[in-house]
């Protein structure tokens, strides 16, 4: 029998050569924003998306149901100005206060340019009023417009079509260009036929979301994960590749979601007013955050760690106490976050107004920095600049992001940002036809395997790294050890082996999703504190310590090794209030 | 198996599931043969190609180790002890 491996071995694959100005990796709400972004400035792109349709590709892909904005309609708390004075509350101190300011400034316009892109900020169970708004994940106001955002995706799909941006879908980029410390484009490959493009361009913008897969779960499944299995840090990899600093890499996030399946909901759950009790029947939370149930996710998990180490799981998630109509509504509301979680209570055969069910601690995950207005990635400037000339980032694969509309805003920033910057270089020169096949060559080498390392093997190996020694509760010395078997496995990444494009892809995930762990081990070790509940936790250092924690913790390649650095974060020592970030930043 | 078709209600020529699936693990190639679950064990469980379908031919079934999940959630959190003689160890702490 002739194994697949067998039929691709000759290296037949065709190579297309596309000339453009900036090439956008990912195509989500950040890549499309700064597709649409770079054709107001006049600039042309090729946006490289390994989903299928810029439609219905991304994290919000099935849809969304929460949108931060600011509408200046009446309350004190509804400007820039207050919200930005209250970023460094919101984040512990810890993000750049600038760029910050530059994605709160763009937060209102973004609503009017969105509504007339077609998306509709109504909320169907409130049609009498125009945005339904409500305070969530600890923001000091009510800036969450709660809508039906099944469409919300669609909607900025269709306007890219309407440019003149190419979009290439199910084509993964495998590696940036480089010529003389400047991007010259991108390598990249089609997961189902294998041709590969070289699309030269003058400036590279990464937005390829968080990164997941990188811990261990409950279940045991790696692609059941709280957010995006397919999102697995390769515009991180990529970038720490070419020498670009990554920030806040730290702080990591994760959810509390029933026993056995990761997914969203628990927003649902604590805004609709269950309790978490312990195997002694007690709610445990207010021992651990003022806020109790209604705390911010990363200080839920904590909680929900401590009870667990201190001997008193399994711990459970009860609306018991709830009447039963909220509970229906709760359930409905559940199907937006995660359309197959109505489906499981259903399989699981469990009625929440009779019982409560186990929860468990998500799996580990670069979300976006265990708060709003940070994010753990391509550290980036108020122009979604990177410290590398020509190399831009946006969305949640940077660091400074606030979930979709932050990815709206900054997406459009990076695009506008990127443009200005392609027009005024000259173009790139091309990649020899030897180059070209040496390139190809090289990145099809898994298909020339006959045995090797499968890359769930291989990953299996990063998540149990990740989860035991980097963890929910680090120390120094954990610490170290995780880097120096992250950094061993390395390696080990030659042996991995593929069947098909689809699996030369996994392949390239499983050595991102690696190169993404030791950087969060290496950039944990430099902050010798405790911040953000679960987010950044030492055992060694368990106090929050200003004196030396306000600051951003920066990691790069440096001759192939990983370097740790950090710098300030703009924000004034005191008094916070008065910020200097003015409105020119819009 | 997470993801049946059925390929009696399954349209011909519809490759919704395909494109909408965020995995590429479904693959509908020729026109009048039904879509195939390529890589189950690759699937998200977001639901995506459950609620996409035009004739409701996709379910979502959820593997018992999703259901029972029979993993102590302590062995998740468990804070392990690295061996002193390591030579690894880190003398900073």
């Amino acid at each position: 029998m002739t194994s697949p491996a067998t039929r691709m071995r000759a290296p037949s694959q065709k190579i297309q050569t596309i000339e453009t100005d900036i090439v956008i990796i990912g195509g989500g709400v950040a890549g499309c924003m700064a597709a649409l972004g770079a054709a107001e400035v006049g600039a042309r792109t090729v946006i490289c998306e390994k989903g299928g349709i810029i439609e219905r590709s991304g994290s919000v892909a099935a849809g969304v149901d929460h949108f931060i904005a600011i509408l200046e309609e009446g309350q004190e708390w509804d400007t820039p100005d207050y919200l930005l004075r209250h970023i460094p509350a919101v984040t512990e101190g810890v993000t750049d206060i600038e760029t910050a300011g530059r994605l709160v400034y763009g937060l209102k316009p973004m609503v009017k340019y969105l509504e007339n892109l077609g998306v509709d900020f109504h909320d169907p169970d409130h049609d009498d009023i125009p945005y339904y708004r409500h305070r969530a994940f600890g923001l000091p106001g009510e800036y969450h417009i709660n809508f039906d955002g099944h469409n919300f995706k669609r909607a900025i799909g269709h306007a890219v079509r309407k440019t003149r941006a190419k979009v290439l879908e199910r084509v993964m980029v495998s590696e940036i260009l480089m010529e003389d410390g400047h991007p010259r484009g991108a390598v990249a490959f089609h997961i189902r036929h294998g041709t590969v493009y070289f699309i030269l361009a003058k400036a590279v913008i990464v937005a390829t979301g968080d990164v997941n897969r990188m811990g261990r779960n409950a279940s045991g499944f790696a692609f059941d994960s709280w957010h995006m299995p397919y999102n697995t840090g390769d515009g991180h990899a990529m970038a720490l590749r070419i020498g670009a600093k990554l920030g806040n890499m730290e702080f990591t996030d994760c959810t509390l979601t029933p026993k056995g399946y990761s997914t969203q909901g628990l927003n649902a759950f604590v805004g609709g007013g269950a309790y978490f009790i312990n195997a002694l029947g007690e709610r445990f939370m207010s021992k651990y955050t003022p806020a109790a149930e209604r705390a911010k996710r990363a200080d839920l998990v904590n909680g929900v760690v401590s009870e667990l180490l201190a001997g008193r799981g399994p711990i459970y998630c009860d609306c018991t106490h709830l009447p039963v109509e909220e509970i229906r509504k709760l359930e409905r509301t559940l199907g937006v976050d995660r359309p197959a979680l109505p489906i499981y209570f259903q399989q699981k055969k469990i009625d929440l107004a009779k019982e409560p069910f186990e929860i468990s601690v998500g799996e580990i995950a670069t979300v976006r920095a265990g708060a709003l207005f940070r994010g753990s990635g391509v550290d980036i400037n108020v122009d979604c600049a990177s410290n590398i000339p020509g190399l831009f980032a946006a969305g949640d694969c940077s660091s400074v992001n606030a979930a979709i509309a932050g990815a709206s805003v900054m997406g459009q920033v990076a695009g506008r940002s990127a443009g200005r910057y392609a027009l005024s270089q000259p173009k790139p020169s091309p990649v020899s036809k030897e180059d070209q096949e040496r390139i190809r060559d090289t990145l099809y080498l898994p298909l020339q395997k006959e045995e090797g390392l499968k890359f769930n093997q291989f990953e299996d190996e990063v998540r149990a790294i990740v989860t035991g020694l980097i963890g929910y509760r680090r120390d120094e010395k954990r610490l170290r050890e995780a880097m120096r078997r992250l950094n061993a496995l390395k390696e080990r990444e030659a042996e991995m082996l593929a069947e098909d494009y689809h699996g030369v892809m996994r392949v390239n995930e499983a050595r991102s999703i690696r190169a993404v762990a030791e950087a969060v081990a290496t950039s944990a070790t430099e902050r010798r504190e405790t911040r953000g509940g679960a987010a950044h936790y030492r055992i060694d250092y368990p106090e929050r310590n200003d004196e030396t924690g306000l600051r951003i913790v920066l990691v790069e390649q440096v001759d192939d090794k990983l370097q740790v650095s950090s710098r300030p974060t703009g924000i004034p020592p005191t008094p916070l209030s008065e910020s200097p970030i003015k409105k020119e930043n819009a | 198996m997470p993801i049946l078709i059925d390929e009696n209600t399954c349209i011909d020529g519809c490759t919704i599931c395909d494109y909408f699936c965020p995995g590429d693990i479904i693959y509908r190639e020729a026109k009048d043969e039904p879509p195939i679950v390529k890589y189950q064990d690759e699937c998200w469980y977001c639901g995506a190609c459950v609620i996409h379908c035009p004739v409701d031919a996709v379910s979502i079934v959820f593997p018992p180790e999703m259901l029972n999940c029979k993993t102590e959630v302590e062995s998740l959190v468990r804070i392990p002890v690295l061996d002193n003689a390591d030579p690894t160890g880190s003398s900073e702490t």
